[in-house]
C-alpha cells in the first residue's frame, strides 16, 4: 500500500471530503484521511468547523424553497401583466 | 449612491425564496403565502414607476409585501369576529371554559427561538445573494431539497467533480458572510 499517496491528502483533498461529510457522503477513508489532515493543518481546521457551523445552522433555520411550479405561476402572471400594459 | 435598478423578469428566481420564507413564517400556510406572493408581484408591477430606487428591489418588495400581510390579517380577523364565540377566560374564581387555554408553552421551544430561526433563514437567504445564480440554485437542491449529487448532475449537465467545486465555492461564501453574527 502506498501510505504517502493515500494517506496523506492536501488542503484541496480535505476540504472535498469535509464538504461531502456535511451531506453523509464521504466514505470511511475519506473521512480518516481528512482526520488526519486536520491534525496538523490549521487553516483546514478553521475550514471544517465553519463549515460544521453552517450545516448546523442550515438545518436549524428551517429554510423552505419554491416548488417550481409555484414559480411557474408567479413567472406567467408577471408575464402577463407586462404584456397587458 | 448608487440607484438601484429595477428588474421584474428577474423577480421570481432572485426573490422568491425570501419573500416565500419571510410569509411563511408569518402566516404558516402555503397556499395563502403563494398568494400573497402573487398579489405582492403584481402590486410591485403596478406601483414600479414609483420606485426610486433609493432602496434595493429586494427591500420594496419586502415593504409591500408587508402591507400584504397585514391586509391578510385584517380580512381574516374581520371575518373571525362574525364568529365569534365568548370565551370565558379564566380569573380568581374560576378556571375557564377551555383547558387547553391553560395548557403550558412547550418548554423545549421558546418564542425567542423561533424568532431566532427566522432571523436566521433571512440572514441566510440574504447571504445567498452573494452567490452567483447558479452557485445559489445548486446549493439550495443539494442542501435544503436534498436531492442526490446524480440528479443535480444530470440536471445542469455538470460532473459530480464540478459539483462539489461550486458547493464548496457556495459554502465558503456564505460562512464567510454569516461568520460576524452567527459563527
Amino acid at each position: 500500500m502506498n501510505n504517502k499517496k493515500t494517506l496523506f491528502i492536501d488542503c484541496s483533498e480535505a476540504a472535498y471530503c469535509c464538504d461531502k461529510k456535511q451531506y453523509n457522503e464521504a466514505s470511511l477513508p475519506e473521512k480518516l484521511k481528512m482526520l488526519l489532515h486536520l491534525v496538523f493543518c490549521k487553516r483546514c481546521r478553521k475550514y471544517s468547523s465553519h463549515n460544521n457551523r453552517l450545516t448546523e445552522l442550515m438545518e436549524k433555520s428551517n429554510i423552505k424553497t419554491c416548488t417550481e411550479d409555484e414559480k411557474k405561476v408567479w413567472k406567467e402572471g408577471i408575464k402577463k401583466e407586462l404584456t397587458d400594459k | 449612491m448608487s440607484i438601484n435598478k429595477i428588474d421584474p423578469n428577474k423577480w421570481v428566481d432572485k426573490y422568491s425564496d425570501y419573500l416565500f420564507n419571510f410569509t411563511i413564517v408569518r402566516v404558516n400556510d402555503r397556499e395563502v403565502a403563494h398568494d400573497l406572493i402573487s398579489e405582492t408581484f403584481l402590486a410591485g408591477l403596478k406601483s414600479m414607476k414609483n420606485f426610486k430606487g433609493e432602496a434595493t428591489e429586494r427591500t420594496w418588495l419586502i415593504s409591500i409585501l408587508k402591507r400584504k400581510i397585514i391586509d391578510h390579517y385584517r380580512k381574516t380577523n374581520s371575518r373571525k369576529g362574525k364568529a365569534e364565540i365568548k370565551i370565558q377566560y379564566n380569573d380568581d374564581s374560576n378556571e375557564g371554559d377551555w383547558l387547553e387555554e391553560n395548557a403550558p408553552d412547550r418548554f423545549d421551544k421558546t418564542a425567542e427561538d423561533v424568532m431566532e430561526n427566522e432571523e436566521l433563514g433571512i440572514a441566510i437567504l440574504e447571504c445567498m445573494e452573494h452567490l452567483t445564480e447558479k452557485q445559489a440554485k445548486i446549493f439550495k437542491m443539494k442542501t435544503i431539497d436534498g436531492f442526490e449529487t446524480e440528479a443535480i448532475c444530470n440536471e445542469f449537465d455538470i460532473t459530480p467533480s464540478n459539483l462539489w467545486v461550486i458547493i464548496h465555492r457556495a459554502r465558503t461564501t456564505l460562512a464567510q458572510c454569516l461568520e460576524k453574527n452567527w459563527f
